[in-house]
């Protein structure tokens, strides 16, 4: 029999201890697998959000884009972009909160994306949203809304609705605007609480009564070479803003915005390797200092040093492996709860995942849980490797 | 000082006192800044409002200030200028736009009787249409993030003791089955499974809590290592971890009953059988 048949038959023979042990390896296993996806999850899907928008640059007055303030003559600034040979669109993006009045309840405030495109070779511009139902928004009158907003308010397309927008300060007294919903759509960059409209930036002024001057949140920048030399292009035309490509901005994110998640989870997938292993190696040491007598009887017989000390190892390796098995599904439905918990943090884009699933995470889970199973039996493993076979069968006869 | 937002993100050079013509407005910058730019009390910098320092203005360096801690910040080095409202104003003020016609952002309003900021804030909004007056505890809006933040910790806490008592119970199982010919034997010489029960039982607590105390106790000397790392990481006073009152009590209050009711789980098998059968004769 070998040494791995013979450790799940010491297993099975203590089945309610083998079941914990492998049922706290599977918590310990998922905590772990999920602090490993945190570690890279929202990078990897911050990275994935932003170049699935189709846009490569993204022009700012502030270091990281929406954090600072706005781009000032941004009609001329959009052109002047547009007008560099390595740039095939830009759009302008003016972002103001706009309350939405219901006929019965409260207003809901949700956040309109206006936009304006400027293309110098007859590209396609594609807005920050993607419309579901119905048409894109054109001319001042339209807007597109998101689907929580439609249900909330009870809105179809062709419906008009009417809202109050704050466009420079916090809160405004503008007076209200009357406008026509045309489509349904969604809006990947909106936050999980966050409600989101678009239209084009006359919408917008519209909406503002006006009162939005020159100037922009964002210009987004489709590149018709590598990112970096248009964003270099951009940077020596427009000396003054910002010109990140999506690789700066999640370079950036990385350095500040995601840190802590970055650290969390280093912190926390050191101390649950720790508790495992102290764990396992107290159940493993337990298990082994119950049986002395037979491991030496087993010695007497016949079996070798080595064989003893597989055997203990396979007895760790089987609780871990089985344990480490189960954690993965374990693991992936915590994961989905724990991102549910993050996503509530406000501005977080509906999109974006905290938790994400990589190759690479979960061979570092496998590398990890097998080193634990190693690292837990060395003690119980040194124990039964210098058994003194003689006195140890002398003191459990007399015992 | 500064009503309106204080954070300015601003090319700053050192300029010559030497060619001061007279003493320039005095302004205060934030520590993490005055090390970068290894600027001192009385060095006298320009600021402008972009990095080509068009329309740069002198300031003297009155004073460095430690900034306020701000989790929403964390990991982004607080470069600040802390100025008086009029100089703000006059290195910011757009061409064309004549002094005295720009706009703040807030007012901070400090009332004789802090109970009545909803009154006041009430008759601000009736009086004067266009501005809006909110009690600064209505702020509390922002801590968004942290109570988020907090959800997803005590997630975390619940999963950590799950697996612990799991862990826990396998532990006890052992422990108690490693003891099965001394309960015999007690059984044998005549006291009542109820009797060994509770002997158990207060050992568990004796156990649960000992090791409650250690927990305790490590917790409180990890506490000023992680602190001293991550304000080290961030360069930040704020506070990480904090071992209160209700946080060790709580952390009390699940292990010791946890502890001692595992240990009475695991007994329970144990004592239901008899005592010659747990001598195994």
């Amino acid at each position: 029999m070998n040494a791995l048949r013979f450790a799940w038959r010491s297993l099975v023979r203590q089945p309610a201890r083998a079941t914990l042990g492998v049922l706290g390896v599977a918590a310990v296993g998922a905590l772990l697998l999920d602090m490993l996806l945190l570690s890279q999850g929202l990078v990897v899907s911050m990275r994935d959000l932003l170049e699935r928008s189709g846009w490569d640059i993204r022009v700012s007055a502030s270091e990281l884009p929406g954090r600072g303030g706005r781009v000032s003559s941004a009609t001329r600034t959009a052109e002047r972009i547009a007008a560099l040979p390595s740039v095939k669109a830009a759009l302008l993006v003016r972002i103001a909160n706009a309350d939405i009045e219901r006929s019965n309840g409260s207003p809901i405030t949700a956040v309109f994306q206006g936009v304006s495109g400027r293309s110098t070779r007859a590209e396609p511009i594609t807005p920050p949203w993607t419309v579901v139902r119905g048409r894109d928004a054109r001319g001042p009158g339209e807007v597109v809304i998101d689907t929580a907003i439609a249900s909330a308010a009870n809105l179809e397309i062709g419906s008009t609705i009417t809202l109050r927008a704050n466009c420079v300060g916090d809160r405004e007294a503008l007076p209200p605007a009357r406008l026509s919903v045309v489509g349904i759509a969604d809006f990947p960059f909106a936050g999980t609480n966050e409600d989101a409209m678009g239209g084009s930036l006359d919408a917008l002024k519209a909406a503002c009564g006006g009162n939005v001057g020159d100037e922009a949140d964002l210009l987004l920048v489709t590149s018709a070479t590598e990112p970096n030399q248009t964003a270099a292009a951009i940077r020596a035309a427009v000396p003054h803003l910002y010109a990140l490509t999506n690789a700066d901005v999640v370079g950036r994110l990385q350095q500040t915005g995601f840190t802590y998640f970055r650290q969390i989870s280093t912190v926390l997938t050191t101390v649950t390797v720790s508790f495992a292993v102290l764990l396992i190696t107290v159940l493993l040491t337990v298990s082994v200092n119950q049986r002395l007598g037979e491991i030496a009887a087993l010695r007497a017989l016949g079996f070798s040093r080595s064989r003893v000390v597989a055997d203990v190892l396979s007895e760790s390796s089987l609780i871990v492996g089985l344990g480490g098995l189960l954690s993965l599904p374990l693991g992936v439905l915590l994961a989905a709860g724990l991102d549910r918990i993050l996503k509530g943090m406000p501005g977080i884009p509906a999109e974006l995942h905290f938790f994400v699933f990589e190759r690479t995470a979960l061979a570092l889970h496998v590398g990890l849980l097998a080193a634990t199973a190693v690292i837990a039996a060395l003690y119980p493993m040194r124990i039964v490797s210098t058994l003194p076979i003689a006195a140890t069968l002398r003191d459990e006869v007399i015992g | 000082m500064i009503l309106r937002q204080l954070v300015l993100m601003l090319a700053v050079t050192v300029a010559s006192a030497a060619h001061a013509q007279e003493s320039p407005p005095d302004i205060l910058i934030s520590r993490q800044l005055a090390n970068e730019r290894g600027l001192s009390v009385g060095s006298i910098v320009q600021l402008a409002t972009d990095a080509a320092g068009t329309g740069a203005r002198r300031f003297r360096i009155a004073g460095i200030y430690e900034p306020t801690p701000d989790p929403a910040r964390l990991g982004a080095v607080p470069r600040e200028v802390r100025m008086h409202l009029p100089d703000l104003l006059d290195v910011t003020r757009t061409p064309g736009v004549p002094a005295g016609t720009e706009y703040i952002a807030n007012i901070n309003v400090a009332l004789a009787d802090p109970k009545d900021a909803a009154a006041f804030s009430r008759d601000v909004n009736a009086r004067m249409p266009g501005v809006i007056a909110r009690p600064s505890g209505e702020a509390a809006g922002s801590a968004g993030p942290f109570r988020v933040l907090e959800r997803f910790h005590l997630a975390i806490a619940i999963v950590t003791i799950v697996a612990s008592t799991v862990f826990l119970l396998a532990l006890t199982i052992m422990l108690v089955d490693e003891r099965r010919e001394t309960v015999g034997i007690l059984r044998l010489i005549g006291l009542p499974a109820r009797r060994v029960l509770m002997q158990v039982f207060i050992e568990g607590v004796i156990v649960a809590g000992a090791g409650a105390a250690f927990g305790l106790v490590l917790a409180l000397l990890s506490e000023g290592l992680i602190n001293a790392f991550f304000q080290w990481r961030y360069d930040t006073a704020l506070i990480f971890v904090r071992i209160t009152r209700d946080v060790a009590l709580t952390s009390a209050g699940i292990a010791i009953p946890l502890g001692a009711s595992a240990t009475v789980l695991a007994s329970w098998a144990l004592l239901r059988r008899s005592g010659l059968r747990l001598v195994r004769r």
